[in-house]
């Protein structure tokens, strides 16, 4: 995970230590806006090799959710 | 030796007028210059005047390509115009580019309503016409100005796309093998709406209700006589067709990523190309980057890009590449050229 934690780092502008499962996505110093969904399919893409749908990733509020989609869309 | 078709020479053209970071990061509080520049790659998109159409950029990249003196009018017995946004309903803005370019009037003229996919397709059909001997130098125009279909405070779309225009010249040539090809082609009209001007022709004609503005989720304002592009799904369209197309053209020409010296995609954004470069399993010096300046001109990034990279020598020596469009549409096409 350690890839993707680094890359949602740098889409939220936190340090990679700040990215848990529990990281809330729409937080004060960020929105879980259409650039941030659209820059974290290509990083899902780049650390999963899944392509993730952006209105499934829009519904997600923590990082723990992406996780689950990511889970979820490896398995089908 | 055969008859075969090749790029015998190109050039761009972009109107004066500049649209910088500092300016959108003004409109859009939540963006600043440099954050719009690192996930872009853009710094400067040029746009169309008020009075000055896609027909118009055309025209003076046609008399650019001219002035470099490969070809001349003279030389055109067929103009392929690519745009979406034609002078008229009707007639053919192609139409009035031969008689305004002096082009004679035994030339064939015809539009092409396609966008970021548009160059490739229109190479196929400049090829199609010069191999089966029904032309001998296609003068082939990209031209668009997005800029007036953009609501100012779109920042999804208005921080991504500049106007500008290409001229390429398409003409016989006695070789031993094809320069131009093969090709693949896609499409799936499912994804229309995902990048659409909705009002504005047949379907849904413009209207007080169509221009009726709205303001998204992520706060960009927009009207349905606005273009609006769903940013997510034309990524997941990317990057699953882009590297299918590849792989469909490396197959059927039994080439592989390292035999081609260059890549050259549509420009959509140094975001997009560096995902797709990653997918690709390719160099970050096989897949050149040229939207800093221009942004993503629509059917014009490809031959934009090989104008530029003619220019910095990058073709002194003959190099094999892979061009891909693909977008609107959706509509993808990707072929080799040998240039």
């Amino acid at each position: 995970m350690t890839k993707f934690y680094e890359g949602m780092a740098e889409i939220f502008e936190v340090e990679p230590a700040d990215i848990t499962p529990q990281f809330e996505l729409s937080n004060a110093s960020a929105d879980w806006d259409s650039l941030a969904i659209v820059s974290t399919i290509a990083l899902v893409d780049d650390c999963f090799n899944v392509t993730l749908d952006g209105e499934a990733l829009a519904a997600c509020t923590t990082i723990g959710d992406i996780e689950a989609l990511v889970a979820k869309a490896g398995k089908e | 030796m055969t008859s075969y078709a090749k790029i015998a020479d190109l050039a761009g053209y972009l109107p004066p007028t500049i649209l910088d970071n500092e300016e959108l990061a003004a409109l859009y509080p939540s963006w600043t210059a440099s954050k719009i520049f690192e996930k872009t790659g853009i710094r400067t998109r040029h746009v169309a005047a008020p009075d000055e159409t896609a027909g118009d950029l055309a025209y003076q990249a046609a008399r650019a390509l001219f002035a470099r003196g490969t070809i001349s009018a003279a030389d055109v017995d067929f103009v392929i115009l690519c745009t979406q946004a034609p002078d008229y309903v009707l007639p053919t803005t192609a139409c009035l580019l031969q008689d305004r370019l002096g082009i004679s009037t035994g030339a064939g003229a015809l539009d092409v309503n396609l966008g970021c996919s548009g160059f490739v397709y229109c190479l196929s059909l400049a090829k199609g016409l010069v191999e089966s001997g029904s032309a001998r130098c296609v003068l082939v125009l990209t031209a668009d100005t997005y800029s007036k279909y953009i609501h100012p405070l779109d920042k999804s779309v208005r921080t991504l796309f500049g106007d500008a225009a290409a001229a390429t010249a398409v003409v016989a040539c006695e070789a031993g093998q094809a320069p131009i090809g093969p090709f693949v082609f896609g499409t799936d009209g499912s994804g229309a709406n995902n990048l659409i001007v909705e009002a504005g022709a047949a379907r849904t004609p413009r209207s007080a209700a169509t221009a009726l503005e709205h303001t998204d989720e992520s706060g960009n304002v927009r009207s349905r006589d606005n273009l609006y592009m769903a940013g997510a799904k034309i990524l997941s369209f990317s990057l699953n067709e882009v590297p299918r197309a590849a792989a469909a053209l490396m197959d059927k020409t039994g080439t592989s990523t390292e035999t081609i010296d260059y890549f050259v995609l549509h420009q959509a954004n140094r975001f997009m190309l560096d995902a797709l470069r990653k997918k690709l399993k390719v160099s970050e010096a096989q897949l050149p980057i040229h939207v800093e300046e221009c942004g993503n001109t629509v059917s014009s990034t490809i031959p934009l890009t090989l104008a530029a990279m003619r220019d910095e020598g990058c073709f002194d020596t003959e190099k094999k590449l892979m061009l891909i469009g693909f977008g609107v549409g959706y509509s993808w096409a990707a072929c080799l050229l040998n240039f």
